[in-house]
């Protein structure tokens, strides 16, 4: 009997070394993911040959880890989808474990995913860690001759201090370029929320406006599927429901036509 | 003068409960990448453990950050191994851990957000905890040194975050995605 408990107490020391933490707070450990964003982005390639681009939105994954489970099996069942973007929240409490558990699951998709930062994401050191993780909170991408601009809107978790979203950046980004025919933005907070920076609603949507190939602005955040548009603007701007309520955004680009379905799992 | 000589004496005496009754020295655990504090055996029976930790992550592990942690701890279960040593094969504990760095606030504040809007602590982190111990004899190993009895444990905790996550997915994570691991040492003078 004693020998199987010192036996038991050696086992239990031995197999969870993977166990080992530091702190809730520390914002990476010797397992955790680097850099999820450069690389799928590279594995995705710059869909030079693809005329029909697919996607697909989901965000507010949160703590809906059985939720993702489900969708990664249905977006893997679904054909030709070029990649996934996570619009935000990828944490509830903003921990390295958190996004980490997250990143596992989403790693089983087949189609190269990206994240989007989340205001959860800002809080503790989230930050941080998700830059080590994922990477830039700005940042953008083409594939198929389509610029993703996805970028930071959490203007409250910087106390509504006039640089988040960042409008010049965004601007830059909207610039014409070679081989870009469309835009389509990204980005957690929509600006129809209280927690987006009111003082710069009407720079954000002139940006969009005033960006020939516009095609529509993808949110997340409040948990609930909508379409809507600013003052007099034409640009929709449509929030992707929640992984919490087990839908999502199917989008496919065709001739600088947008269009798009609600899927549930 | 005597009267107050005598004073500082018997406050001194009344003061000795003070002194702790254990040094720790501890790996890992989520309140540090190493902490070290000191501790008491508390209750009657000695069966109770009070310890306070302070823990360092150097930048190089994840950090830079600085932890202070209480812990209080339970041994329901003694086992005999022999002359030399004894084992505690299961502790459970709650402990609360205080980190000190500049993105973590003891709480949200109200001027930033609307209440409610986040319900935690940043800082603060409630935990709880499962333990081992073998507990070393050194009369009959070593004496002379000063240390009465030395103990390795082993100890798993998880937080208030990690419970949350865990009750919410419990086809997707598993006990042992929320449990923890640290290594410690106590040397009971």
């Amino acid at each position: 009997m004693k020998v199987f408990y010192v036996f038991l107490f050696l086992c239990i020391s031995i197999f969870s070394c993977k166990n080992i933490e530091y702190s809730p707070n520390q914002i990476f450990d010797k397992n955790s993911y680097q850099d999820i964003n450069a690389s799928n982005l590279k594995r995705l390639g710059d869909g030079s040959r693809d005329d029909t681009v697919r996607f697909i939105i989901t965000g507010d994954t949160q703590e809906w880890y059985d939720e993702t489970v489900k969708f990664y099996k249905k977006v893997n069942s679904m054909p030709g989808i070029d990649f996934v973007i996570v619009a935000g929240d990828v944490t509830e409490f903003g921990t390295l474990k958190e996004m980490q558990w997250l990143a596992e699951k989403l790693d089983k998709l087949n189609a190269p995913y990206v994240a989007v930062i989340g205001n959860h994401d800002l809080t503790s050191r989230g930050r941080d860690a998700f830059q080590r993780m994922y990477g830039e909170l700005n940042y953008s991408f083409i594939y198929g001759g389509i610029k993703f601009i996805c970028h930071d809107t959490n203007s409250r978790e910087y106390q509504f201090n006039g640089n988040v979203p960042n409008i010049p950046w965004l601007k830059q980004e909207l610039q014409a370029e070679e081989g870009v025919s469309n835009y389509v933005a990204v980005s957690h907070v929509p600006p129809i929320s209280d927690d987006f920076d009111e003082k710069l609603i009407k720079d954000y949507a002139t940006a969009f406006d005033e960006t020939p190939g516009f095609l529509m602005s993808f949110h997340a955040h409040t948990h609930t599927f909508d379409k809507f548009r600013l003052g007099n603007s034409n640009i929709p701007y449509v929030i992707t429901s929640a992984m919490g309520k087990r839908e999502f955004l199917l989008v496919e680009i065709i001739n600088n036509k947008l269009s798009f379905e609600q899927i549930s799992f | 003068m005597f009267f107050f000589l005598g004073t500082a004496k018997s406050s001194a005496q009344n003061l000795k409960f003070l002194i702790p009754d254990h040094a720790i020295g501890q790996y890992a655990g989520s309140i540090g990448y190493f902490s070290v504090g000191a501790g008491y055996e508390i209750f009657k029976n000695k069966r109770g453990y009070l310890d306070f930790n302070y823990g360092y992550v150097p930048a190089s592990k994840g950090g830079e950050l600085h932890a202070l942690t209480a812990k209080l701890a339970y041994k329901p279960f003694e086992i005999k191994l022999s002359d030399w040593g004894k084992l505690y094969p299961f502790n459970p504990g709650f402990f609360l851990s205080y980190t000190f760095h500049e993105d973590l606030a003891f709480r949200y504040h109200s001027s930033e957000y609307p209440s409610g809007y986040y319900y935690w602590s940043p800082a603060l982190r409630p935990h709880l905890s499962v333990s081992n111990e073998i507990e070393f004899s050194m009369a009959n190993i070593w004496d002379g040194l000063g240390i009465k009895k030395i103990g390795l444990y082993t100890e798993f905790n998880t937080n208030d975050f990690y419970i949350v996550n865990y009750f919410q997915n419990t086809s997707s994570l598993s006990l042992s995605d929320v449990f923890q691991l640290g290594i410690g040492i106590r040397l009971k003078f």
